[in-house]
């Protein structure tokens, strides 16, 4: 029990006296997970606008096979990005592996399900006179894509926290792909598990607290976005 | 050449006919009503004329150019127009702009838009709703916001999906003079569905009648409240006996129609042996206790068999040897004591009386 | 529409700002001022001892560069390296070594320091094994099961060793040992997390001296065996061979690791390192000659 009260005290002193390395941890943190997020939004919303106002055969299955993928494994995607990223895989000669670039790249193809899902299932919720409506006014198909994505853009938003949550708190592709180089790799989960396995609790519970408050601030941001109509 | 003209529309939903050969001539500054039950096709149709939908058969002429030919041309021509639908949804966003959509998408400048959004508020008197989300409006005022947003475009052709229906009565007549305004205000070229025989006689200047899929009557609203051409638009418009029999005798003209067992004098075409149907609205239907002495050749005796009143008026059904339904004031009714199985004369003018074919 | 593209703005500008504000990774990520990134491959036992955080800087201020460790198990260690994904090896695992040589995958072992490794256990001993010889405790434990022993289990250089003691107490390790009963368990982790583990289930475990001494106030693990040539553990530095590991771009960098490694002056920073804070000498240095007892 002491134990755990020391591990809160230096949890907080870490954090409050910004202690560098903390910082560095949590900022490449965040930066990672905003930018596969940022990315990953900027790829899945125009893709699944795509998939959505489009009627071809074998739709039913790809939204089908899309949302089985909300739960794939972080390691299965980390693997995944490993074998490609190997300098004895395909996109070895990149010399991505163990980068942040990398780890982005994992975590937008880890996203992207729940993106591209979500934002379908958003965009279903759409009254189909919204549609009907925004041609009548003279949109070009853009212009009524653009109208439905605001229509649904709580569900949007939505999409995009939940992304985000994944992203900052996977642990597995973050280790395989990134490698936990200290001050350049390593982030927050990755961090924990390590400081954890050496016995160093105060320091991963520093890192917890970290991330549980950026899940909150994050989440406060989107609500109040979510407010402002 | 008429501004819009459509040849031979037809569509089709799930391989099943739900419009077909509909041709319509329609001049600019033209209000023209769709009426018809539901389910005739009056949609589909807005939303052919509107290119919302790409049509079976046939093609849409706007000045004499084809314009169902493109998805260029038809953006191009639905941005000459303004669909108001029929169940009124607004974006989920200010009432403002909503209103300011359509011009954003046509280009035009912060300023300009915000002169004519400002503008058209005041005309449908929601200029203190500005601001407000347009969701959380009253069903009335939605409508009113789908009416302003599609005006706000200046559209040389304004289409109407039963700008009324789900409305209570208040509200349903704002929307009617705001209608009626429009079209006086702005020659705007107006094509309104509505299953409202009275709204269409008192906004259009032509009439078109559908039933099924196609039309099948189009005139001014006098001649197709007196002179429907069968069954279906007289039934529609309110033609509430419809009686089957068939020419007797037919004097140039001034023919004798026998009707279950009857006979009843009318002016008509049909020579004898014709199979026909006489169309007679019950206000046409004179109630008597005596056989008077007027100038209407028909008198047909009967027995009353059942009395409903209805606010003024008295709705009733004589029995002569086929149900003729009329209608009288409440007064008379009292006055001559009417009531179930009551001996009366129907009786009915020669005028009265609209003959057409019989269908299958 | 606005709005949209205004809060997307922020995001982006938050997400372009934060190494700033962060002040961590500006200079790390800005392919502008990319540095050569040299990854070395390490033993966990190397990195858990703080050695390799100590010795990092060092080499990367003298040669300009960025040094990438990647703690691993020797096991996983050598399987990255044949891929190609790693530069230089730090290891300790002999006979896999030479394997790795011999194969062409690597140009040559060069020893750089050594230590031993010892049996470390609860203070009583459930299994009676203490100062026993390394093959006769794991033996006593196999034949009593009266105490918890918790192995690598990952292919590392201390699973090797663990494994090279079993073949000397006379035990086939694939088929006799794995899976022996619930007093043996592998862990699966590196070293300090064995450690922990050891520790959380007063189990005894096989672990370096460095490891073991830097984890030591962690611990209420004490040593119960550690004599016996067999125990001998020697680190060296392997550069992975460019001529059969194509895509290597660094080699000449990781032989300047090799260098500076068995430098005088770095030999000297190893021999003393944790002694300050351990009152132990956790390596001592051997400069390219193996290590006799």
């Amino acid at each position: 029990m002491a134990e755990i009260w020391n591990g809160l005290v230096e949890a907080f002193r870490l954090i409050f006296t910004f202690d560098p390395e903390v910082m560095s941890i949590a900022g490449l943190s965040l930066e990672i997970a905003l930018s596969s997020v940022v990315i990953g939004s900027i790829i899945a919303l125009p893709l699944a606008s795509l998939i959505h106002f489009n009627n071809f055969r074998g739709k039913h299955i790809l939204v089908s096979v899309i949302q089985t993928f909300y739960s794939i494994p972080t390691v299965t995607v980390g693997l995944l990005v490993f074998v490609l990223f190997s300098h004895s895989g395909p996109l070895g000669g990149l010399d991505l592996l163990f980068t942040p670039t990398v780890m982005v790249i994992g975590q937008v193809i880890l996203v992207m399900p729940i993106l591209l899902g979500m934002t379908i299932s958003a965009l279903s919720g759409v009254d189909r006179n919204i549609i009907d409506t925004a041609r009548s006014m003279g949109a070009n198909s853009w212009q009524t894509m653009l109208v439905v994505l605001k229509e649904a853009r709580f569900a949007v938003i939505a999409a995009v926290v939940l992304a985000f949550g994944r992203a900052i708190s996977e642990v597995g592709l973050a280790m395989m792909v990134g490698g936990n180089i200290r001050g350049f790799t390593r982030v927050l989960t990755t961090a924990i598990s390590l400081e954890t396995s050496k016995g160093d609790w105060e320091l991963s519970m520093a890192l917890g607290i970290i991330l549980i408050f950026i899940a909150l601030v994050i989440n406060i941001i989107m609500n109040r976005i979510q407010q402002r109509r | 050449m008429a501004f819009i003209e459509l040849k031979n529309l037809g569509q089709k939903r799930d391989g099943r006919h739900i419009l077909s050969g509909v041709n319509l001539s329609v001049e600019r500054g033209e209000s023209v009503a769709l009426i018809g039950p539901t389910g005739a096709g009056k949609t589909t149709l807005l939303r052919l004329l509107d290119m919302l939908d790409k049509p079976a058969t046939g093609k849409i002429l706007i000045d004499g150019v084809n314009v169902t030919s493109s998805e260029k041309e038809r953006l191009a021509t639905r941005r000459r127009m303004a669909f108001v639908l029929q169940k009124p949804v607004v974006f989920n966003l200010s009432v403002y702009e909503n209103v300011a959509y359509g011009l954003k998408w046509r280009g035009l400048d912060r300023h300009q838009i915000r002169e004519k959004v400002n503008h058209i508020l005041e005309t449908v008197e929601l200029t203190k709703y500005s601001k407000r989300n347009a969701r959380t409006l009253s069903g009335g005022e939605m409508q009113r916001v789908a009416i302003a947003r599609a005006i706000a475009t200046s559209p040389e052709v304004l289409l109407l999906d039963e700008p009324s229906a789900n409305l209570d009565p208040v509200s349903s007549a704002k929307i009617e003079d705001l209608i009626s305004k429009i079209i006086r205000e702005n020659a705007i070229t107006v094509i309104m569905a509505t299953h409202d025989m009275a709204q269409g006689q008192r906004l259009a200047h032509k009439i078109c009648v559908l039933v099924n899929g196609e039309i099948v009557q189009t005139g001014n609203a006098q001649q197709i409240f007196e002179l429907p051409k069968n069954r279906e638009v007289a039934e529609f418009v309110g033609m509430e006996n419809i009686l089957d029999g068939v020419v007797a005798t037919n004097k140039s003209g001034l023919a004798v129609i026998k009707v279950g067992g009857k006979e009843i004098e009318t002016v008509t075409k049909f020579g004898a042996g014709k199979e026909v149907s006489l169309c007679i609205r019950p206000e046409d239907v004179t109630v008597a206790l005596a056989r008077l002495s007027s100038s209407a050749r028909n008198r047909l005796a009967g027995t009353i068999s059942w009395v409903a009143f209805n606010g003024p008026l008295c709705r009733l059904e004589i029995d002569c040897g086929f149900p003729l339904i009329a209608l009288v004031t409440k007064r008379s009714a009292v006055e001559m004591k009417l009531k179930r199985g009551v001996k009366v004369y129907g009786i009915i003018k020669v005028v009265s009386i609209h003959v057409i074919e019989r269908q299958d | 529409m606005k709005k949209i593209l205004g809060i997307l703005l922020v995001v982006v500008l938050v997400v372009g700002l934060l190494p700033l504000v962060a002040g961590c990774s500006s200079d790390t990520v800005d392919p502008l001022a990319a540095k050569v990134r040299l990854k070395v491959g390490t033993t966990t036992s190397l990195y858990d001892t703080g050695l390799w955080s100590y010795l990092e800087p060092k080499f990367e201020e003298m040669y300009d560069c960025e040094v990438d460790i990647l703690s691993l198990g020797s096991g996983a260690a050598f399987e990255y390296a044949k891929k190609g994904d790693i530069d230089v090896l730090t290891i300790h695992s002999k006979a896999d070594e030479l394997k790795f040589i011999a194969d062409g995958y690597g140009i040559e072992r060069v020893p750089f320091a050594f230590n031993y490794f010892l049996i470390v256990g609860p203070e009583s001993d459930p299994a009676g094994i203490k100062d026993m010889s390394p093959a006769d405790a794991l033996k006593k434990l196999m034949e009593t099961g009266a105490g918890t022993f918790v192995s690598r289990g990952d292919n590392s250089g201390t699973h090797s060793k663990e494994k090279a003691i079993w073949a000397e107490a006379g035990y086939d390790y694939a088929t006799q040992v794995v899976g022996a009963g619930d007093w043996y368990v592998e862990a699966g982790g590196g070293m300090g997390a064995t450690l922990t583990m050891a520790n959380e289930k007063n189990a005894y475990t096989l672990t370096d001296m460095g490891t073991y001494v830097s984890y030591k106030s962690k611990l209420n693990l004490v040593p119960i065996v550690n004599s016996g040539s067999i125990l001998l553990n020697v680190y060296s530095v392997i550069v992975v061979n460019p001529d059969t590991i194509k895509t290597l771009k660094h080699a000449d960098l990781a032989q300047k690791m090799v260098e500076f490694l068995t430098s005088p002056e770095i030999q000297e920073l190893i021999g003393k390192y944790g002694v300050d804070a351990y009152g132990i000498q956790l390596f001592t240095p051997c400069a390219g000659n193996e290590p006799t007892q």
